[in-house]
Formats: C-alpha cells, structure tokens, sequence
C-alpha cells in the first residue's frame, strides 16, 4: 500500500517539476537557514549555562538614588566582598573578579595574558575543569596562578606546565608566580574569559585599596548556600549598606536624592548568573533581555512559515488536478482516514528530502555563516542526542501540520464532486490569500527593519563624532617600559618622519581596538555642596590636537607650564554641570583636599558608543597614572605606508609586544559590530523571505492562470485586450500585497521606533522608507506574476477554449 | 434478489425550490440480470447510478443491497459493502494517469486488504484474461480510448464484484471499440455478474435483458 502511495507521490512530484523544484528549494533553504538562525540563537541562550553550581551564583551590583535618578554599577570597593562574607549570613562562596591584561614572561617569551584577578574560592564557584595539577583549591597560595590548556602550549610547548615558575609584570616589576594548575580553554558560551587566573591580592591597585571604601574597582560573584535566596540576601544585607555606605546616603539626601521603592537610597542587587550575559543598565535600571536571540529565532520561524505556507498553498492549489485521483479511489473504496495518510505521506517525504537538503547547506555554509555573524557555534554543540531528536520532533510536527491541513481538506471531498474535477469557487481562496498576506507582510516587515537599519547604521558612521577617526592610529601599549618612557621614544623615533603629524597617548582608547578591550573610569567629588561625577581620562601632551578636539575656552595642556599636573582640561557638559558662568573659574577636587583648576574646555565629542548621550569629561595630566593607548596622527595620502612606519618604530621600542594598531574609524567601526549583524541578518533574513514569498506567489499565479484558462478564452473572443485581462489576472495578487503593506507599515514603525529610542544619537523615522519598502514589495511580486498573466493573456483564445 | 430500490427520492434546493433528481424510484434487481438505463439528458440516469452505487446520498426511501438496509448503514460499512461488491466503468474511464496499468490494476485490491502474492496473481489472471499482459507497464496516455476501457473494465472485475456499474461505458469510443466492450459485458453477463449500464443508444440497450427508462427523475415503463 505503502509502495503504491509513494509510486504514485513520486510520479506527481516529476511530472510537474518546476512545480517540485520550487516547493522543495523553498523548503530547504527555509530548513537550512533556520536550522543555522536557531543554532546560533540556542547557542547565545546557553551562555554560562556550563556551570554545576550556576543556579546559585550571582553577580552583585550597587543601585544608588543620587540628585539625578537611579544610578547602578558593578564595581565594588575591595573589602566589600569580605564584609559581605563576614556579616551577611547565606554566603558560600564569594570571588572578587578584575579583568585585566598580564604581561607574563617566560625565558625570552614576553605574552600579554588575559587575566582575571580573583579569590580562592573563584574554582570552586565555577565550573572550569581542571586538566592537571592541583585540582582542589590551586589559588590556595598567593603565589600561584591557574593558566588555560592553550596558555601552557604558548609558554610551555611541550614541557610540563605545572610548577613552572612565570614572571608577572605587576606595576613596573616582575613578580614570580608558580603555575599550580592547568585548565581546559574557557568554553566558548562563558561571559568570564581568561588565559591567567591571578590572587586578587596581586592586582595592582590592591595594596592602596585593600581598606579603602571609596575606590570602587572590581566584580563581585557570590554562590548563596542551598535556600537562600536572592531577595532574602539583600534584606540581610541592609544593616551593613547602611553603616558602610553611611557617608555617600547622607551625601544623596542632602542633594536632593528620593528614596527608592524600597525606601533605601543605597542597595545591592543581586544578578542570576544565566542572566549576566544579557544584562545592562540603560539609565541606571537593571535590564535583562535576550531579545537578540529571541530575534534570531523570530526570524528562523518566520523564514519557516513563509516556505510553510508556500507548500501548503501550493499543495491546496496542486490538488484541483488530482481531485479525479481522489475521487477514483473513493469509488474503489479508500476511506478518508486512508486518503489522509496518503497524501500526508506524500507531505512526509517531501520534508523529509527538503529538512535533508537543509541540513546539507547549513553544513556547508556554517563557516561563512559563523563569520558574517561572529558566533561560535559549532556542530558538535548540534550533535547532541538532544538537539537532534528535537529537530526531528520539530519537522514531524510541521509536516503534521503543514501537509495535514492540505490533506485533511483533499479527503473531505465528495466523491462524485471530485470525480468530475471540479473544485467549487475556484479562483477564490480565503485561507490561501490570508496565508499570502501574511507571507508579504512579514517580508515588508523586515525590508522596512532592514533599511531603518542600515539608515542607523550609515548615519552612526559619517556622524561627526568631533574627533579625527580617520588619520588617527591608535594601538595599546602594552611592553614592558614604563609608558611614559615609551611615548617619548615613540615621538623620538617617528619625529623625523614627514607624515606622522603628531604623537600622544591617554590611559583608555577611543571604539574597539585590536586588542578586543574597553573601560570606563568614574569619578566622583564634591562640589560646592553636591556630587559631581565626570568620566576620567589621563592623557600625555598634545592630546587635543591630535585628536583634533575643538577648544572653546581656555588652552589645552602645555608642556612648560609646571602647574599643568595639577590642572584639568574639561569637555562642555562637565562645564554645564560644573554651573558655572565662566567654567574656567571651576575647580575639580582630588583627595578631598586639592583643587585642579579647570584651565580648558574642549568642544564636546563622542568618546563613549552613539547610543550614549556624551557626559561630563576630565582629563588630567599626571606621570604618575599609566597610559594605556598611544595615538598618532598621520598624514593623508600615505596612511598604510606610514602605519607600518609606526609598527616598525613600536617594534624597536618594545621588541617583545605585539603591534595592535588600528585606525579610529576601524576602532568606531568596531563598536556597531552588534547594529552590523543584526543589519545583515535582517537584510539576509528579507532577502530569503521575499524570495521565498515570491516562489509562492509565482506557483499560485502559475495555477490560478492555468484554472482561468477558460475565463480568459472567453474574454479574448467577446473582446477584451490583452492589457485589460493582464490587469485583471495581476491586479488579485497586487491588492494581497497592499493590504499586507497596511498590516505590516505599523508594526514596522512602531518596533523600529522602539528600537531607535535605545540611541541617543538616531535618525528620524521617515514615512517614504515605508513606502519604499511597500512599493520594492509590489514591483518585486508585480515581476513575479505579471510574466504568467501577460504569457496568458496573449494566448490565442482558440487555443485556451479547446483545452475544456 | 440483489438489490431493491423502495420510493427512492433525491433532490436539491434551488431557489427556495425543491427541484427533484429522482422521484418515487422503485426497482428490484435480481442476480445475473442485465439492466440498461435510458432516458434524455438530465434525466437522472447518472444520479440513479451513483446512488445504486452508494457513490450519492439520497434524501428519502429505503434501499436494501445484499439485505442490508444501506438508508441505515453509516459510510464506513457502505464503503466495504461497494468496495467488495460493486465494481465501476466510467464513460471517462477515470484510470490514474501517473500509474501503469499493472498499477491501476492492482489499486483496488490494495484496499481490500490482499496479500502481495495474491495480487500480483489476481493481476497477471486479468491481463491474461483481457489479452493486455503486453502493455502493462504502459500509462493510460499511451493507450487508445479502447484499450483504456478495456483495462477499465479489467479494473472493476478484478476483485469479483456481483455487479458491475457502468456510466456510458462506449460514450468516447468509436463503433468498433463499442462492440468490443459490449461484446465484453455480454459474456461477462452470462458467466453470471449482474450489469447496469447508462446509456444513449438503443443498439447497446439491446445487449441487456431489461431497460428501465427515465424521464425527469421519474421510471416510465
């Protein structure tokens, strides 16, 4: 029986074959790109999810009520975490966490390490498994350090690792550690990533912080005891806030700061552990959303649907012709239960061959895929006894509803109706043109997303950022001399050079450089009364004009003016906050004690991402605070020449480092690497569902005009002309693409302007982006039908009335 | 006796009225007979047909099939009852274009449950039987209208139905093929399988032993 079904699925499929060849290329590549969309989204949503105990740990933050609203951060003074281990009960295990990079050397091998400063407890909290060596506590001493599989091949190669001895540049001096412990690479769904683990205690700002409450500078990870939960935590912990935090609450009252729900002005907060990857604080409020992947799947369901659709139209619009076949082997008595597995067996194996072909491409095309959207899947990840048997529950389940709800309707018919081949009120078709509607609002969904988009993403590019991105390099300087040392030998070196125009360095980088890395330092005093908090950034000379800042008021540091390390140079919104009429009689108070007179005003400029509104900004110029990042500025013209000029120099200099230099516009560019996937994934994801809408759309055109064959004969010979009948046939199929562009321009607009409030810099939604996407939607289904239906209507009516 | 017809009614509404395909239809069909069915266009030739192969409702009246009161059976049952007594030729012969005619051959059988052995015997008898074992890998589309009939008819007989359905059975063919598939039914008849056939011709009625003429839904004798 079984046989006789196939034989007979399998002719029909061949006798019409672009019939088949459509349905079943929509289906693939619908199976194929949704199998990679939704790899990629379960892999985004298993973050952190690897650790045994990640049901307990959290991540504590601080929520503060000052003058202006809420603010949150996650940096906590260094004796905080004991305190909280001390005087707060539930605690099991508690880690301080820094991450920072670790000049380490071996023999003649000099490597900057990704390195996190933490407690001993940090490897009993996480679950990072230990290959060799101590396995129980390896930070028991403070000279240990834990390093990755792949750090041991670095600095080892093939020699033991464990109980080798590495030195450590730790504020200008290479201390000894002994390696006690080998662990396998970071996996690559973890938040926490590392090459060293170091003692918390050997960071560098420890030993002047270790008893300091005012200088707030790591993370903190708790793992509460088995019961306790978050909420309660909190609670128990209000006493010790209120007495630690005394001083900065009385600060916040005087300045006219409101209590917050909980009547409290200075709170921790406590982040589960799954939900740390997709945290932020826009405006000071915790924020946790896995939109993004969420997204991802959205659109994998959609592609799906859209092809979903296509089969099911087409197979409604396929079984006009095989209505005798049904009605034939009604008559040898098939019964309904029978037909109905026939046909959803047909559908079976047309997904089955389609989910095939799917698997295939996402296999060939993961690389790519896994480049265009910088994700790490893999499939082994996809391999699992679980995923798979998922995959297949998943396309049983759409077959099942999919070839279903075709077959269930080809089964119900009567048999003398279907045995004279005729179908009533063809033609007509509520659920096919409310599936096609929804196929074309879905794709003018995501035009529209698409060109919003690459309007944001275009207009963050060539926004003036008020700084010179694209003749500025700037690269990490990260070697052994003291930073001070090697910004001059740079200038010395690069001075005779024509096209190098001039030379400085600030503790912090301007977007994403090479080096993958990104800080913030707050700064907060009192002034005239109230809190004033400004971002933080030390520069060498010259800052501004290599830059390119604009000043407004006053002058930039200059070298000869002996009182400039204990002067500020300010950005306009520090000035408006500071309040004063002429900001260059303002002061900024360091060590509650010394004031820094403000001596400049740079124009303001968008050191942080576009979707920051700018804030206050000080720099100061002081040789006791480290750089971290050298910029020069080049001469146009020979820029690729003249960066590997700078390599050279830097490579003489610091024969040991890596040269990490990039261009700030390569460096800004970097930073809407998140609005750059999600535009190409969008775009990609349009592109797939119009095309896969317009396969459907020319299957049905294709069989819509073959049923008014008849009608269009008759037409022609009473006389109708050929432009008449092709507007008739066309305009069915155009009226489904405008209703859907009225269902679909409002949510469009109304999604696309949610996600435009998340940037403080954005382009206005403008009403033609609808329309245009409206319109690329019509042309595109109008080219569709509009070659069948002109094919048709030029057809000789002789021609078309014999066929009945 | 086969099968008997009791005040058989059908009609549908059309406009507020009630327009009648059948009216008042009493018949009693004993085995071996060879019925013929004439009468104009739109007489209800077809639709006695249908509804004598249970293929169609009908809206009043009793109809008893084998003494099984088919008005009161429920589709299932009425389905194995035609299935494994009622064989059908059409005047189209409704043969499955993208099967060969082994294939077509063996469809019904299929839904009556025999074995692979059993079928592909019961399938090589009727080719033999119908002399068409040389075309049994061919689609219908390859054969002339005559030779589709021909394994129409080999269709319906091949399960050994007690009686054999037939709508115009010669109505596409030519004279020759008529008088071939009639000659067919004739023989068929006397090896004992009841036939009521639809037709126009009274030179195809006059195969039969009896003629049951219709006019506007109604017998006329």
């Amino acid at each position: 029986m079984l046989k006789n079904y196939l034989t007979i699925g399998w002719r029909n499929l061949m006798k019409d074959k672009t019939f088949t060849f459509l349905n079943v290329l929509g289906l693939s590549v619908a199976f194929g790109v949704a199998i990679l969309l939704s790899m990629a989204a379960f892999f985004d949503l298993s973050y952190d999810k690897f650790h045994a105990n990640v049901d307990n740990i959290y991540r504590i933050h601080t929520l503060e009520q000052t003058a202006k609203g809420q603010g949150a951060s996650v940096s906590h003074p260094a004796p905080f975490a004991e305190a909280l281990k001390a005087k707060v009960p539930g605690v099991d295990r508690i880690s301080r966490h820094v991450q920072d990079d670790a000049l380490t050397i071996y023999g003649d091998k000099e490597l900057n390490l990704d390195a996190v400063w933490v407690d001993e407890d940090f490897f009993a909290m996480f679950s990072f498994p230990a290959l060799k060596g101590n396995m129980d506590n390896p930070l028991e001493n403070q000279s240990s350090i834990v390093i990755t599989e792949s750090t041991a091949d670095k600095l080892f190669g093939e020699a033991e690792a464990i109980g080798q001895t590495v030195n450590i540049l730790i504020s200008g001096e290479e201390q000894p550690f002994i390696v006690s412990s080998v662990v396998a690479d970071n996996p690559p769904q973890s938040t926490l990533e590392f090459e060293v683990a170091i003692r918390f205690e050997k960071h560098y700002e420890y030993s002047g912080n270790r008893e300091s409450w005012d200088n707030r500078y790591h993370d903190i990870y708790v793992q509460l005891q088995n019961g306790v939960s978050p909420e309660q935590f909190e609670k128990s912990s209000r006493p010790l806030i209120a007495l630690r935090y005394q001083e900065q609450i009385e600060n916040a009252k005087r300045d006219g700061a409101r209590a917050n729900a909980d009547g409290l002005y200075w709170q921790i907060g406590l982040l589960s552990m799954t939900d740390v990857h997709f945290a932020s604080f826009p405006n000071g409020f915790l924020k946790v959303s896995r939109t993004g992947p969420y997204l991802i799947l959205g659109i994998a369901f959609l592609i799906l649907f859209i092809a979903c659709v296509n089969f099911i139209n087409m197979s409604i619009a396929k079984s006009a012709q095989r209505l005798r076949e049904i009605g034939m082997r009604k008559t040898l008595g098939a019964q309904k239960a029978q037909l109905f597995f026939q046909f959803c067996s047909e559908s079976f194996f047309v997904f089955m061959a389609s989910a095939g072909i799917g698997i295939v491409l996402s296999i060939l095309l993961l690389n790519d895929f896994k480049t265009i959207f910088r994700t790490d899947v893999s499939l082994d990840m996809v391999a699992s006894p679980w995923a798979i048997s998922g995959f297949l529950g998943v396309v049983l389940l759409i077959t099942l509803i999919v070839g279903g709800y075709p077959a269930l309707l080809m089964s119900k018919l009567g048999t003398i109706q279907s045995l004279k081949g005729k179908l009533d009120a063809s033609g007509k078709n509520k659920v096919r043109d409310i599936l096609m509607v929804v196929q074309f609002s879905i794709a003018i969904l995501l035009i529209s997303g698409t060109l919003i988009l690459w309007g944001q993403l275009d207009f963050m590019r060539n926004k003036n950022l008020g700084y010179t991105k694209e003749q500025v390099i700037s690269f990490p300087l990260d070697g052994k001399k003291n930073s001070y040392e090697a910004v001059q030998l740079l200038r010395d070196e690069l001075r005779g050079n024509p096209d190098v125009l001039n030379v400085t360095a600030a503790d912090n980088n301007l977007g994403y450089g090479l080096d993958g890395s990104s800080s913030k330092s707050l700064y907060g005093y009192e002034y005239k009364g109230r809190m004033v908090r400004t971002n933080f950034l030390t520069v060498d000379y010259d800052y501004v004009e290599t830059l390119g800042l604009e000043m407004v008021a006053g002058r930039n540091f200059q070298r000869g003016f002996a009182n400039d390390s204990l002067s500020v140079v300010i950005n306009e919104t520090m000035a408006r906050e500071l309040g004063e009429d002429d900001p260059l009689t303002a002061y900024v108070m360091m060590n509650d004690s010394i004031q820094y007179p403000v001596i400049g005003v740079v124009k303001d400029y968008n050191f942080e991402r576009l979707d920051k509104a700018i804030e206050p900004m000080t720099m100061f110029i002081n040789n006791n605070w480290d750089l971290y990042y050298a910029y020069v500025k080049v001469a146009p013209g020979q820029m690729v020449k003249t960066m590997d000029a700078v390599q050279e120099a830097w490579a003489r200099i610091e024969p040991n480092a890596e040269f990490l230099g990039s261009f700030l516009d390569e460096n800004v560019d970097r930073t809407f690497r998140r609005e750059k996937v999600m535009a190409t994934l969008i775009a990609s994801g349009s592109v797939i569902a119009i095309v896969l809408s317009c396969i459907g759309l020319f299957a049905i055109s294709l069989l819509v005009v073959n049923q008014r064959t008849k009608e269009i004969g008759i037409r022609k010979v009473i006389g109708a002309s050929i432009s008449s009948i092709t507007f008739m046939l066309t305009k069915d199929f155009l009226k489904l693409v405008v209703i859907a562009f009225l269902i679909a321009s409002p949510i469009a607009w109304w999604s696309m302007n949610e996600w435009l409030k998340g940037y403080a810099f954005r382009i206005e939604l403008n009403v033609w982006v609808f329309i245009s996407a409206g319109m690329l939607a019509m042309v595109i289904a109008f080219l569709t039908v509009g070659t069948r239906t002109v094919k048709a209507a030029r057809q000789n009516p002789v021609k078309s009335l014999r066929t009945e | 006796m086969l099968l008997q017809l009791r005040n058989i009614f059908k009609w549908v509404n059309s406009g507020g009225q009630r327009l009648f395909l059948l009216k008042d239809i009493n018949l009693n069909v004993e085995e071996g007979e060879f019925i013929s069915v004439m009468g104009p266009s739109g007489s209800g030739k077809s639709t006695l047909l249908n509804v004598i192969g249970m293929l169609d409702n009908f809206d009043e009246g009793e109809y008893e099939f084998l003494h099984e009161p088919v008005h009161t059976l429920k589709e299932k049952h009425r389905a194995n009852l035609y299935k494994e007594y009622i064989g059908f030729v059409f005047q189209s012969y409704h043969l499955l274009d993208e099967l060969t005619v082994k294939e077509n051959l063996e469809m019904p059988l299929l839904y009556k449950k025999f074995k692979g052995t059993e079928r592909r015997a019961m399938v090589a008898d009727m080719l033999d039987r119908f002399n068409i074992v040389g075309k049994k890998d061919l689609f219908p589309t390859q054969l002339s209208g005559g030779q589709q009939q021909l394994v129409g008819v080999a269709r319906a007989l091949i399960a050994n139905p007690k009686l054999i359905l037939a709508d115009e059975p010669t109505g596409n063919l030519n004279s020759a093929q008529s008088e071939e598939i009639m000659g067919l039914f004739k023989q068929l008849n006397s090896e004992g399988v009841t036939i009521i056939q639809v037709t126009h011709s009274e030179k195809n009625a006059a195969y039969g032993s009896r003629v049951i003429n219709l006019l506007d839904g109604r017998m006329i004798k």
